[in-house]
């Protein structure tokens, strides 16, 4: 039976997410410059100004032991996951590698791709601020990106214009507005696509080039948009956590023996990708692209506002539950990771004054599946309404 | 036989009056934050400010009162707080969740003394996470952090000395705002010269550990960095240094050390485990071999010539250079903090492999080294923990090497007898290769 558009595009999704080396390879091969990234934080407009396709590095979740002589047991199995990505030569191919400072365990993986993966003479550091709602740290963000902007222009030996950056930013605005609008699609009592799935086609357009990517997610809209959602609704649950790269994980959440519809997934991986615009048509466009990506949902790396010490996430987090209207909260979040169990510390209360129960589950490389289903189903007991007995 | 120091007295009761100064005093402002923060900006607000820096406090009080600790960490655990987290945040936020504090002379105080206010730093991934849970457990502190963004070098970037500059001066706005002083430019600049004299001083007196034998081991090197963590912007604290300054150039002089057996000279680069476990020393202590260089003792708040063409340099500064500085506008006193901030060693590998390789390399010259221990502390997140895995495999083959896991206080994150085991490994390691060479 010939299969429908939307799930022939979101296989298409699938199948680059399983093997992002193989589609970035295929670039390369195209005769495309293709540079990895490892935190969302790198401005990728400025990569694809300069003629450069930017590809995240994220998790393989192979078990191995290779990394732990060179990255300390304690730094989180993504960053471990990542590392491994550059020692096995799953990248090699990669014309440049770049990251911006932020999680000190995924500077250690870029550390080990530059210093024993073969990348010492193709790399790039982007010095960014830690602490991100203050003036000063704008003004940073502009001049780091124009170092930025002189080393791509050295390396690819042409200069990138203005132009080039307003239509990079056009481009990742499009992405961005699409995307938004498939999570939309999630605030429907009976959505037309699953959770898993609209964070795969957000983990896709990690990896792909955006031109590409937004094409095919404007034909699975057009499809989606005018669907009606599949049998009953289940119970709405959201994830909110680090990066959340394991769809394995997120398909168990969809597959209990209840329905779950995962309706929103906050996650370096997901939301806090690209719930954010750029100022188009701005007359400097690095500080546009700089007042972009501080009105991001804040990773907890680096938020906290001076003078009150808030965390900007919560206020994004109480959002997005008053909009979607889960019934639970999964906390998910890499084991070892600390900036995350912070955060969770200080909603904890906040999600208790609104009503939404959650619990949290630890990542790591391999996923313990019957554990969390245990877990999981547990925790959809607990949002049942207790019946009272006759 | 081996020399007592004189100025040890003074240092340790410096110390203790700090803290009790923050329990005790009837006024003034209580101000909170990690020691890593510049504090010169604070002492604009007047003389009566009291200080307490998170990672001397929970350093000193796993060591003085080890039992409290345990249950300060575990409080913090149960309140959700990681097995993994940084352990010096986890000890330092029980204490506030068991609503009660402990200091270095040993008293114990019933209810926890809130702060007027928190200025601190960012630098790791914890670093103001640290108190920004502190401030909303204790109902919510004003609350001012400074992001050291660090790197190699970093205090020769113009364009960082600026980022933190600027952010100091918005802090300066901010602290008169939110405690309703003026503040001074006088009393700034004159706590600035001081911060930045007693940082310079600090470097001079590790620099002469260079000496054979080394006037100084590890554990004086611990118990003599304290003032300078807890407030290094006084004339007293100007004084200590000086004074010890004049001590250890004395004890060279006169071929003089503390601990006279260095039959082995040890760089050490991890957080100062013997906090929890005297036990390891006393294994190295036995045999004669002594921890000369340490980059956590040195370069947590002293500071060096850095990267000089290149290489990084363990030279000292000249002290007479602070005296000159110009710091006649509230900009340039702001800016030549930075930069000595910004300059401290244990910074510079935060972010830059290369600095921390180069720091390492000529620190095991400098210092004639026999022996590189790396302990990567468990629950640290900077390079502390991470880099020192690096280093390792850098070295492994140049210089006998050993790597344990140690934590700063957390007692329970060490495997003692493999890192005891690991450590006579060690010692046999570095006889071996002094048999070839000789």
């Amino acid at each position: 039976m010939a299969k429908k558009g939307s799930e022939t595009i979101i296989e298409r999704f699938r199948s680059i997410t399983e093997n992002p080396q193989g589609y970035a390879k295929s670039l390369h091969e195209k005769g495309k410059l293709v540079a990895g990234y490892m935190c969302t934080h790198v401005p990728e407009e400025i990569l694809y100004a300069a003629g450069i396709v930017p590809v995240r590095i994220l998790s393989s979740h192979v078990s191995q032991a290779m990394t732990r002589s060179y990255i300390h047991e304690t730094y989180c199995s993504f960053s471990h996951d990542c590392a491994y990505q550059g020692l096995v030569g799953n990248y090699d191919f990669l014309d440049l590698i770049t990251t911006s400072s932020s999680c000190i365990h995924m500077g250690e993986a870029f550390n080990v791709w530059v210093r024993f993966a073969g990348f010492e003479g193709k790399h790039y550091l982007i010095s960014y601020p830690h602490i991100i709602e203050t003036k000063p740290a704008a003004s940073f963000m502009e001049q780091s990106y124009e170092e930025f902007r002189k080393f791509l222009e050295a390396f690819t030996k042409k200069p990138i214009t203005d132009e080039d950056i307003e239509k990079a930013i056009k481009v990742y605005n499009h992405t961005r507005g699409l995307l938004k609008r498939l999570w939309q699609l999630l605030r429907r009592e009976n959505p037309p696509i699953t959770g898993t799935d609209a964070a795969t086609a957000t983990l896709a357009s990690q990896f792909m080039d955006k031109q590409e990517f937004n094409k095919l997610l404007e034909k699975l809209l057009k499809e989606l948009e005018a669907a009606q959602g599949k049998g009953a609704p289940g119970v709405r649950l959201m994830v909110s956590g680090g990066a959340c790269d394991d769809m394995a994980a997120l398909n168990l959440i969809e597959d209990l023996d209840q329905k779950v519809n995962l309706v929103f997934l906050d996650s370096c991986t997901a939301a806090r990708y690209f719930w954010f615009e750029i100022p188009e048509g701005r007359a400097d466009k690095l500080a546009a692209i700089a007042e972009g990506y501080i009105s991001r949902i804040p990773c907890p790396t680096k938020d906290n506002v001076p003078g009150t010490g808030e965390k900007k996430r919560l206020r994004f987090v109480q959002q997005f539950i008053e909009e979607f209207k889960p019934e639970g909260v999964v906390f998910m979040y890499q084991r070892f990771c600390s900036p995350q169990p912070h955060d969770f510390m200080a909603l904890k209360p906040i999600l208790a004054k609104l009503g939404v129960p959650s619990t949290d589950l630890e990542l790591d490389t391999t996923l313990p599946v019957n554990q969390f289903r245990t877990q999981l189903e547990a925790f959809l007991e607990i949002l049942k309404p207790v019946v009272p007995l006759e | 036989m081996a020399y007592t120091l004189k100025a040890w007295p003074e240092f340790k009761n410096y110390q203790n009056t700090c803290y009790r100064n923050y329990l005790f005093a009837p006024e003034g402002l209580r101000v909170m934050g990690s020691t890593w923060s510049v504090l010169a900006p604070l002492k604009g607000l007047g003389d009566d400010i009291y200080l307490l820096g998170g990672e001397p406090h929970a350093a000193s009080l796993a060591g003085t009162l080890p039992e409290e600790s345990r249950e300060n960490i575990l409080a913090a655990e149960g309140a959700g707080m990681g097995y993994h987290s940084c352990s010096y945040l986890k000890l330092f936020t029980g204490e506030v969740i068991r609503d009660k504090i402990g200091i270095t002379d040993g008293t114990i105080k019933e209810g926890y003394p809130k702060p007027d206010l928190i200025w601190t730093t960012h630098l790791c991934n914890q670093h103001s996470k640290w108190y920004q849970e502190v401030s909303r457990r204790l109902g919510g502190v004003p609350f001012f952090p400074i992001d050291m963004i660090g790197g190699g070098n970093a205090e020769k970037d113009p364009k960082i000395v600026n980022y933190v500059s600027d952010q100091m001066e918005e802090g300066i706005n901010w602290l008169q705002k939110v405690t309703g002083r003026e503040f001074s430019d006088e009393l700034f600049a004159k706590a600035v010269r001081n911060e930045i004299k007693v940082l310079v001083l600090w470097g001079n007196i590790c620099a002469l550990n260079r000496s054979v034998p080394a006037p100084l081991d590890e554990r004086r090197l611990i118990a003599l960095f304290p003032p300078a963590v807890v407030d290094r912007t006084t004339d007293e604290c100007v004084r200590l240094y000086e004074m010890l300054f004049k001590e250890v150039k004395e004890m060279v002089r006169t071929g003089q050390s503390v601990a006279p057996d260095q039959r082995f000279r040890i760089v050490y680069f991890g957080i100062a485990h013997t906090y929890g476990h005297p036990e390891m020393a006393r294994i190295l202590r036995d045999v004669g071999a002594e921890i000369v260089a340490s980059v956590y003792t040195f370069g947590t708040c002293g500071n060096f010539k850095g990267i000089v063409n290149g290489k990084w340099s363990w030279d000292p500064i000249d002290p007479a250079w602070v005296d000159n500085l110009d710091l006649s506008t509230r900009r340039k006193a702001v800016e030549e903090l930075a930069k000595i901030v910004l300059g401290w060693p244990t910074w510079q590998g935060v972010r830059s492999w290369w600095a921390l390789e180069s720091m390492a390399h000529s620190m095991i010259d400098e210092f004639k080294a026999d022996g590189l221990l790396l302990a990567p502390s468990r629950s640290c997140e900077t390079d502390f923990r991470n880099g020192y895995v690096g280093l390792q495999r850098v070295f492994k083959g140049k210089i006998p090497t050993i790597e344990y896991d140690t934590d700063q206080v957390d007692v329970r994150q060490m495997d003692l007898p493999g890192a005891q085991r690991k450590t006579e490994l060690f010692v046999h390691l570095m006889e071996a290769a002094k048999r070839r060479s000789a």
